[in-house]
């Protein structure tokens, strides 16, 4: 592997890094403070995809500036999923939610199907493929702002955890949601909250990938996959975890991918059994 | 297999009772094409294939066998794009539906496993979208394919490029890990070898991958005349976005599945300018057959007729049709409906088509008829460039590198 080679797959790795992270980010905080696997965040995705899509293909708005109309579209839909679905199965055991998650995530993406056909679509704008030059590097526009994207939210969602009331009450529900509710937390509303900031990460998750992959209902399934990864790799608990997760799993995929392309899912879902074994609670995660 | 009188009675029995007004003069077809997943445009493309030639041959009186006219129906299942239940869907439509002839699923993957199933039933089935030879290396006597096998896919676009500049030297060929693309890849890199090009990257990449910019970067760094894909059009727009993203700029650059689709244009824009692409089948191609439409150009203007939401019509719409002409011309010439009967008829068949000649080899798959390639170019047309016979304009060669253009 050259200087210049190296360079170039390590940029990609880090870009590919940001974006995933951001993928995960909804997925990992659902999982870690409502105890609750969401198989529909795929979908949540698809929807911010088709969401830039439309505004681009109908009203040309610049897919970047769709980013907070898909986030308040889906962190409202949601807040009414969290309210009218998930609230019935919130004590059930995890087999409920899984499939309560699963068949909305059947649900929705057939019904994109339905509506939208399953024809293949991308947000291609002007700049779209250009990019600059760095040494020997090429650093293409559309996925640097995504990772400047994916920087500002995981950053403001981990401030806003730490910083404001509604933020810590989401963390004491994750910690102890008997203690939070002794100390006046109103759990259901928090637990909504967290499901639809969750569900609005995805959708700007959708719309950042509706830029740089063709995508049609079915793109989700393997977002769920990955964000499922990482959360194992990095440990659920905290928003740092899910960066450092992001990057091992973007490291590995794309370092083998340059080398042996036919192995790098095998490779990096070993390595994903590997860590299980060795560190079951994530490389970065505390051990209960 | 010989049908007892009792069985066939009370398979009439049945099937008067399920279909009273159809009964007398219907031969029931079956079809388990992806009408979700990966690949549920190409689905759609068959389905809609299939649905025209059936509805043209309906229309002029159906099948003729023994002086009577018999329509046809096709009863269709989704196998959602996982080639797992393709099989299942097929013994459904065999046992539970009664269907006489299976027409095939949409892709390679699929085609494979229905293939044994057929063969378990000794049920004729064509068709029109699997062209893997691994379908047909295991023996099978029951399944047949109209379109030109994966090898050849990529053939003719390396001859265009070396009948445009005889300086070319190298070339690097990316393809999906699955049955046919692995083919097409492995007989594109053996053809350019044998034309004494180097192939200096020959990789392939997981299906349903998001990422490639670990493979182009291995590519730029070897800076090939040509770099050839063998995907599917997911794969190959992936491919496309992500050598502009990275500056991939070869002189040349084509792929197996993708280019043909109208969804290409509609994805990257401008960037779709230059690429070339392989067809089974364009409507400028000249053919002259025996079928309803005898020529590319009369088969794609009654299609838009009844089809008016295509513009350009992939081929595998083309192509499916084709298997309904080539099922209806063997059942005519075997006379019966005998499975084994019709079975020797498709493997006997040589007709010239509006897709032009199918003729099976002993294995089953049509060796007979060539692939075409097209480019897309920046007047926002794509014509057919390859043979040249055929050609509707010249070629453009070589692609300007990205960051040349305007």
């Amino acid at each position: 592997m050259g200087g210049a080679e190296l360079g170039q797959i390590f940029v990609n790795a880090l870009l590919l890094s940001g974006i995933l992270a951001l993928v995960a980010l909804g997925f990992s905080l659902v999982w870690g403070i409502m105890n609750i696997v969401n198989l529909a965040h795929g979908a949540f995705i698809v929807l911010g995809a088709y969401i830039t899509f439309f505004l681009h293909e109908l009203l040309g708005i610049d897919p970047f500036l769709s980013i907070p109309v898909a986030m308040l579209a889906l962190f409202t839909l949601g807040w009414g999923i969290q309210r009218g679905l998930i609230n019935q199965v919130i004590r059930a055991p995890l087999l409920a939610t899984f499939l309560l998650t699963f068949g909305l995530e059947l649900l929705i993406v057939n019904l994109i199907n339905f509506f939208f056909k399953a024809d293949l679509r991308s947000v291609t704008t002007a700049y779209s493929g250009t990019g600059f030059t760095l040494g020997t590097v090429r650093i293409p526009y559309i996925r640097l702002g995504a990772l400047a994207v994916s920087l500002v939210l995981v950053a403001g969602l981990a401030w806003y955890l730490k910083a404001t009331r509604t933020g810590r009450a989401i963390r004491a529900t994750g910690m102890d949601l008997d203690a939070a509710r002794l100390t006046g937390v109103k759990v259901a509303t928090i637990y909504a909250a967290t499901f639809a900031i969750g569900a609005g990460m995805a959708g700007a998750a959708g719309s950042l990938l509706s830029m740089m992959v063709p995508f049609d209902p079915t793109l989700g399934g393997g977002y769920t996959q990955r964000a499922f990864a990482i959360c194992v790799l990095g440990g659920l608990g905290n928003v740092a975890n899910v960066v450092i997760g992001a990057a091992i799993f973007a490291f590995v995929d794309v370092f083998v991918g340059a080398r042996l392309p036919s192995l790098s899912r095998a490779v990096t879902f070993a390595i994903l059994v590997l860590l299980l074994i060795l560190r079951p609670q994530g490389v970065a995660g505390k051990r209960v | 297999m010989k049908r007892t009188a009792p069985a066939a009675l009370l398979t009439f029995a049945l099937v008067l009772g399920a279909f009273p007004a159809l009964a007398e003069d219907t031969i029931s077809f079956g079809a388990a094409v992806s009408l979700t997943g990966k690949t549920a445009k190409e689905g759609e493309y068959t389905r809609d294939g299939y649905n025209f030639a059936v509805e043209t041959v309906n229309a002029q009186g159906g099948i003729v066998l023994g002086g009577k006219k018999y329509k046809i129906a096709v009863k269709y299942y989704d196998d959602e794009s996982k080639s797992e239940s393709t099989a299942q869907l097929i013994e459904k439509l065999i046992n539970e539906d009664k269907v006489t002839f299976i027409l095939g699923p949409y892709g390679s993957a699929p085609s494979g496993t229905a293939a044994p199933i057929c063969e378990k039933y000794k049920i004729p089935m064509i068709e029109a979208n699997g062209s893997a030879e691994s379908i047909f290396s295991k023996g099978y006597k029951y399944t047949f394919a109209v379109l030109s096998p994966a090898k050849l896919y990529l053939k003719g676009l390396i001859d265009l490029v070396m009948s445009k500049d005889k300086s070319v030297t190298t070339v690097a060929v990316l393809g999906e890990n699955e049955p046919f693309s692995k083919e097409v890849a492995s007989g594109a890199a053996d053809y350019a070898r044998e034309k004494g090009l180097q192939v200096v990257y020959q990789e392939l990449y997981p299906t349903g991958t998001q990422d490639v910019s670990a493979l182009l970067t291995n590519i730029k760094g070897k800076n090939p005349d040509i770099v050839l894909g063998a995907g599917h059009l997911q794969d190959s727009l992936l491919i496309v976005k992500q050598a502009k993203d990275l500056g991939v700029s070869p002189k040349a650059m084509g792929f197996s599945v993708g280019p043909s689709s109208p969804e290409f244009r509609a994805n990257l824009k401008s960037n779709a300018d230059y690429i070339f692409g392989s067809t089974q089948w364009t409507e400028a191609l000249k053919y002259d057959g025996s079928d309803p439409w005898k020529t590319p150009k009369g088969y794609a203007v009654a299609f838009r007729a009844k089809n008016p939401k295509y513009g350009d019509i992939p081929y595998q719409v083309a192509e499916s049709s084709a298997a309904v002409i080539a099922f209806c011309r063997a059942i005519e010439n075997a006379g019966t409906l005998d499975p084994a009967k019709v079975r020797d008829a498709i493997a006997a068949l040589d007709i010239m088509t509006f897709y032009g000649q199918i003729k099976f080899d002993s294995r089953g798959i049509n060796t007979f008829k060539p692939m075409a390639i097209e480019q897309l170019q920046p007047d926002g047309h794509k014509y057919t460039v390859f043979p040249s016979s055929v050609a509707e304009k010249d070629a453009l060669y070589p692609m300007p590198a990205w960051d040349k253009r305007k």
